[in-house]
């Protein structure tokens, strides 16, 4: 490059000279400059040639190196331009996509992913705008989203999708994003084999524990045996069913595979027979409502129940000298919020931040104790969650404390 | 098979627990039959249609899906079918199955009793309405 502007320099006052020199003053001036262009046009060709032809031996090995680099790796990668058309791929795409030559896979994102069916694990058909790659043409950063892709040769795969912009070097550099496609149709195997055996256990834990609750309440009626024996044979079958129920519920939840079923249902009425189910279990303790109005809500009334008894089945646990747990529901805002409040243990504030995380106990290791799995505020605050709602609490250690939700209020019906 | 008698069948792999509902379904006045999985149910009701099933999900050799599947083909809803499951959702399976009613295992001595007077002590269906 150097040598090129040198050369450029020196030609420019020189050459007019040689040239004068050489051809003499008989040469008109128009001729002279004529053939001094031309030498000059030529000689820049030649350099120009020579420094284009070294800059791409340069980058020749490193394009392959790169390129070495990408059909190394396991992820299937695609570069996606503005449009949405993939400019470039990796080996891993090939197979990922069942295709046997680049070309193929040289079409329209959106039309790839029509070939592909790509879909989100929900089993709903994956939108455009659902494509990582032109989300992150609009420069969301790290977009990432499980999807099932069907390829061509039917089997399915599942995989998990994250892309980010490229950033543009200079001005005129092309829009670009890089789409990473990885397959974890494995995990999600195991996933499900997991599922499969969560279903199992529920099966033999649940049947001997119907045997064993069954013959002592038969015992009961019958007039055999010891009453009081048998009752707590029945309350013990019963405690060991919940929490077998609550584990799975919480495998379930963790896979995802919990689907709500909504209808429309009064809240307040579900808190009154919540209460109603739990006063066996309050061991002489006063289960305590203020009557509310109605609260109509458009929700899944089993879970949501599940999420009362295990606020109330809480408050109970918690308050040992046995305080009275009081349960409000309250309409503001759109909202109605349930509020199940103990004047039990409370919470120590170092913990207070780890109370909805899954298999925390917040008593775990301190004198108060008092049993539980750890997962049924982790599966409350999912259920509320999925529902478009909110929980928390307030809590003063010593004097007891306030788990509250909410769930958005449906609309008023109209009268047909 | 007493004539006259309501029959229920109850259909479960488990034989502690068929024994205890057949006995807490017969100490209830109904008569009763019991068949350790599907293809013995189905068996059971060629011979005569009951009254009512009750019926086990997870069964070996014919579990309660295709139990339900094949009753409900060859038969409609000749008889009403109740779920009786120890899966985590009893009602998601009785949607499944299309199912009369379900009961959830560790179930209620009183809750299956119920049950079955429900099913039972109603009038009998017009057996001409059949298809």
């Amino acid at each position: 490059m150097l040598l090129y502007v040198a050369l450029s320099a020196a030609w420019l006052p020189f050459s007019e000279r040689l040239l004068v020199a050489a051809l003499g003053d008989a040469a008109s001036r128009g001729e002279i400059q004529a053939v001094n262009g031309a030498l000059y046009v030529l000689a820049s060709a030649a350099l120009l040639h020579h420094l284009i032809r070294r800059a791409l031996a340069h980058r020749g090995p490193c394009d392959t190196q790169l390129r070495g680099v990408l059909d190394g790796m396991a992820d299937a990668v695609l570069v996606v331009d503005g449009p949405g058309s993939v400019v470039d791929m990796n080996r891993a795409a090939l197979r990922l996509f069942g295709a046997e030559r680049r070309e193929e896979l040289f079409s329209l994102a959106a039309e790839l992913l029509e070939r592909a069916q790509l879909q989100n694990p929900d089993d709903r058909p994956a939108g455009a705008d659902d494509l990582a790659s032109l989300r992150a043409l609009a420069d969301e950063t790290g977009t990432r989203y499980e999807a099932r892709l069907r390829r061509r040769d039917g089997r399915e795969r599942y995989v998990s999708v994250s892309s980010a912009p490229v950033p543009r070097r200079g001005a005129g550099s092309q829009e670009l994003s890089v789409v990473v496609v990885r397959d974890i149709s494995d995990v999600k195997r195991f996933e499900e084999s997991r599922e499969e055996f969560f279903s199992t256990a529920a099966h033999e834990f649940k049947t001997p524990l119907a045997v064993v609750k069954a013959y002592a309440q038969i015992m009961r009626r019958r007039g055999q045996g010891d009453p009081a024996g048998l009752d707590a044979i029945v309350r013990q079958v019963d405690r060991l069913a919940r929490m077998v129920q609550q584990l799975l519920e919480v495998a379930r939840f963790r896979l995802g595979r919990t689907e709500l079923r909504r209808e429309r249902f009064d809240l307040s009425a579900l808190l009154g027979e919540s209460l109603d189910g739990m006063r066996p279990r309050v061991d002489g303790r006063r289960l305590l409502s203020s009557p509310a109005g109605p609260a109509p809500v458009i929700a899944d009334r089993d879970r949501v129940g599940q999420v009362i008894a295990n606020l109330l089945e809480n408050a109970v646990r918690v308050s040992p000298d046995g305080g009275d747990v009081e349960a409000a529901l309250s309409r503001r805002d759109g909202e109605a919020v349930v509020a199940v409040r103990d004047h039990g243990l409370g919470i120590p504030r170092e913990r207070q931040g780890r109370v909805f995380e899954r298999y925390y106990r917040a008593h775990a290791g301190t004198p108060e104790d008092y049993s539980g799995l750890g997962v049924g505020l982790d599966v409350a605050r999912e259920i509320v969650a999925r529902h478009g709602g909110r929980i928390w609490f307030e809590s003063e250690p010593g004097a007891g404390s306030t788990f509250s939700f909410s769930l958005p209020l449906a609309a008023e019906e109209r009268p047909p | 098979m007493i004539p006259g008698r309501a029959s229920v069948l109850v259909v479960e792999d488990d034989a502690d627990l068929a024994a205890l509902v057949e006995m807490i379904v017969s100490d209830a006045g109904y008569a009763v039959r019991g068949a350790s999985d599907g293809a013995e149910a189905l068996a059971r009701v060629e011979d005569e249609m009951p009254a009512l099933v009750l019926l086990d999900m997870r069964m070996p050799v014919m579990n309660g899906w295709e139990f339900a599947r094949e009753f409900r083909a060859r038969w409609g809803r000749a008889a009403p079918i109740v779920v009786v499951t120890a899966a985590e959702d009893a009602r998601l399976r009785a949607q499944e199955i299309d199912a009369d009613g379900w009961l959830e295992k560790p179930f209620e001595i009183e809750d299956m009793l119920a049950t079955v007077h429900r099913f039972l002590d109603r009038p009998a269906p017009d057996q001409t309405a059949q298809p």
